[in-house]
């Protein structure tokens, strides 16, 4: 029997948000046109804000789940499968940490159903923050945020001091605010945002820097769930063309040179894996992520996803670097999991400075 | 209790006693990374079946802890972290169990002992020169002669043949049929007349291998395991027991924490703080995958210990702990290496510098190189891997 990946925590969520992938999938595939494509991505959007996944983390006193990180995995998983191109972790996963340092119920549940839709950006940019008046104003430009589709807010980290972080609400429609959008390399949305716009500051100091550490750890952990789904697709995949592409009179699955490349994606696969599967283990006893655990996850996700997603291009031959082609979907999104929340540079660096 | 205090209960006696009884001539050398042999190993093996702990992976009933694969690992681990040497593998994880299992009484009464207090020593008789990789091709020939065997052939890479009493060996008693069909496994000792045994210098500088040359040696048929012609079940019985053997990383973190020591000492100051800091994010990268590992031998042992196959994990294991120790030992050589590749082996006897301290980290490297070749090369592994992956 030939390979098949394992889901983290198998069950009804993992289910749901694989069909849900590969219906986006299947709408997309004869989408070139970026603007439909765009359009088409929103319109799955809203359907999944509609099966209530932005709520997952929420309390149920605010119309949430009131789920625990574990439920997000299992949904995460299960979209990595197909690459999915909806930002999950960012919405479902990073807001709701955000909104721990605004005590305000209204905000939750207005996000849980929905009807606020806020983008969140942990890192400013250029853009930096000061008071006008009574009110702040926010200046500045901002390149490549991945973006929730129609956004209503920003929740934006911007320090307001020197060593002050502070969390601002930032209406879509600000005046001042120019939105540049494109594609992501694995097909999600991204905005630039030059800005010249009043926002509303909704908490600051400790408890933000409290909240944005979380979100931030979190948002990695949760792309390390996705990026190591989408390995186990990408092995998949290849293992399937190589064992159906005939050349030279044999399958190239016969080959070994072939066999021990997908090996050492399986290995490299696995281990990653088991460093998202700790990770899921604390996130079920602590009450915080272990920052260190997810620093190495991270760490090992850039080194071994890029390893996997260039190996399965170069399996595939001249199919591998066509656009259309699954897998090669799947090697983007791997090799873009890298510059969320932390390059592995970025999480050396934190691991280094702590020693 | 629940079983994970328990656990660390356990663990924390372990510590204790680890640290009050392990000599301390015992723990530098392991510490300093320096060669292990007989002498260190049956002391050890010494305070520990005194203890009890002869044998954590043997039952009760033969003189063993009759721990489960969580407590046995937890021991495993706790020895490594407290630089005890790991327990001599041939006699007490290798022929013991197959005595245990397929040895008769005499046998099991005649053995075991000898293996729990660390009197006898036991090395293993495998491959030969046209035997490797692929073992069942192995030639050397035992002729049954009345009670005994004759057996004449030749050995390869045995390691500690040099300080061993005893040799478990496989043989070929018949050539008839598959390959496999004609292989026994014979208890030889060491003294035996006809046996010459010829170290194999390696390129460590370090003496662990030996060819063993057997010319006409007599074996009484007593000392055969099981029946004529099934030593390829005992030895493959042998090989499964030890497939979790990769599940333990935590000497691969003692050497890694070692080696993040010398970067440190070797590098001071401003004007290597490049250096220094790009050997660290390496080890660093080497660590995120022990940790990666660690994960799937805890998952694996959870396997065995709920009774699901285990699969490929030994082999993903053990790809991945034996390149990261590889990789550790990179990181010290280009630390250390400018001073000690270039001293190796002394010319003058004496002098300032005629002793090159640290070698060993030069030693270790080198010697590194075979722990992606022994015990199932990363070619192999790979081979296994990609047979289940492709299912073909």
């Amino acid at each position: 029997m030939a390979y098949a990946p394992k889901p983290l925590l198998p069950g009804d969520a993992f289910e749901a948000a694989l069909r849900f992938g590969l219906a986006l999938e299947q709408d997309l595939a004869h989408r070139q046109d970026p603007p439909d494509r765009a359009a088409c991505l929103a319109r799955h959007w809203r359907d999944l804000l509609e099966l209530g996944w932005a709520g997952t983390l929420l309390p149920e006193a605010a119309g949430g789940a009131g789920g625990a990180i574990a439920d997000l995995v299992a949904l995460a998983d299960g979209a990595g499968r197909s690459a999915m191109p909806l930002p999950v972790a960012a919405a479902c996963g990073v807001v709701p940490m955000l909104l721990r340092a605004v005590p305000d119920a209204a905000m939750q549940a207005a996000v849980a159903t929905g009807r606020m839709r806020p983008c969140p950006v942990l890192e400013p940019g250029a853009v930096t923050a000061r008071m006008e008046g009574e009110g702040w104003l926010l200046e500045g430009s901002l390149l490549g945020l991945e973006l929730v589709p129609e956004p209503t807010h920003y929740l934006l980290a911007c320090p307001i001091a020197a060593a002050e972080p502070g969390l601002f609400l930032l209406p879509a429609d600000a005046p001042g605010l120019a939105v540049t959008r494109h594609l992501r390399i694995d097909g999600r949305l991204s905005a630039d945002l030059a800005l010249h716009s009043p926002a509303r500051l909704l908490a600051r100091g400790a408890a933000v820097r409290e909240a944005v550490a979380a979100a931030r750890d979190l948002g990695a952990f949760l792309t390390c769930v996705e990026a190591v789904s989408a390995m186990g697709a990408l092995i998949e995949q290849t293992i399937a063309y190589l064992s159906a592409r005939v050349q030279f009179g044999t399958a190239l699955a016969s080959f070994q040179a072939l066999r021990h490349r997908v090996a050492e994606m399986h290995v490299a696969a696995e281990n990653t894996r088991g460093l998202v599967a700790q990770l899921l283990r604390a996130a079920g006893t602590a009450p915080a992520l272990p920052w260190r655990e997810v620093s190495f996850a991270k760490l090992r996700l850039g080194e071994a996803g890029r390893f996997v997603a260039e190996a399965a291009i170069q399996m595939h031959g001249g199919m591998g670097v066509t656009e259309a082609l699954p897998a090669s979907r799947l090697a983007r999104r791997i090799m873009l999991a890298e510059f969320e929340y932390g390059d592995r540079n970025w999480h050396a660096a934190r691991l280094l400075e702590a020693a | 209790m629940d079983d994970a205090a328990d656990l660390e209960s356990f663990r924390r006696t372990l510590r204790e006693f680890a640290l009050s009884h392990c000599p301390p001539e015992i723990r530098a050398v392991v510490a300093a990374n320096r060669k292990l042999g007989r002498k260190e190993w049956s002391a050890w093996q010494r305070i520990l079946h005194a203890r009890g702990w002869g044998a954590p992976s043997w039952p009760k009933a033969h003189g063993g802890t009759g721990w489960d694969l969580r407590h046995r690992h937890a021991f495993d681990e706790v020895m490594a972290e407290c630089d005890c040497p790991p327990q001599y593998h041939h006699g007490l994880r290798h022929i013991g169990p197959v005595l245990i299992e397929f040895g008769t009484p005499e046998q099991q009464a005649h053995f075991l002992p000898g293996i729990l207090n660390g009197e006898d020593w036991w090395c293993q008789g495998y491959s030969e020169p046209g035997a490797g990789s692929d073992l069942a091709s192995l030639k050397t020939r035992a002729e049954r002669d009345g009670e005994e065997y004759v057996v004449t052939g030749q050995k390869l890479w045995t390691s500690h043949a040099h300080e061993s009493d005893w040799m478990y060996t496989l043989v070929r008693t018949s050539s008839a049929g598959k390959r496999q069909e004609g292989i026994t496994m014979l208890l030889i000792p060491l003294r035996s007349p006809g046996i010459t045994v010829r170290p194999v210098p390696t390129i460590d500088g370090w003496h662990h291998v030996n060819e063993v040359f057997l010319d006409g040696v007599r074996v009484p048929a007593a000392n055969r395991i099981g029946e004529e012609g099934k030593g390829w079940t005992y030895g493959k019985f042998l090989l499964d027991r030890e497939r979790l053997g990769g599940a333990n990383v935590a000497p691969a973190f003692r050497f890694l924490d070692r080696a993040r020591a010398l970067v440190a000492a070797e590098l001071q100051g401003p004007q290597n703080r490049l250096k220094r800091e790009m050997l660290a994010m390496r080890l660093l990268q080497i660590e995120a995958e022990l940790r990666g590992a660690r994960e799937l031998g805890l998952a694996a042992i959870d396997d065995v210990m709920n009774g699901r196959p285990l699969g490929i994990a030994p082999s993903v294991l053990k790809l991945s702990t034996s390149e990261a120790m590889q990789r550790t030992s990179q990181v010290a050589l280009d630390a250390v290496g400018h001073r000690l590749a270039t001293r190796f082996r002394p010319v003058d006897a004496s002098g300032p510098n005629a002793e090159v301290g640290e070698i060993e980290w030069l030693q270790n490297y080198l010697y590194l190189r075979a722990k992606t070749i022994f015990g199932g090369s990363s070619e192999v592994q790979k081979n296994v891997i990609a047979r289940q992956l492709f299912g073909t």
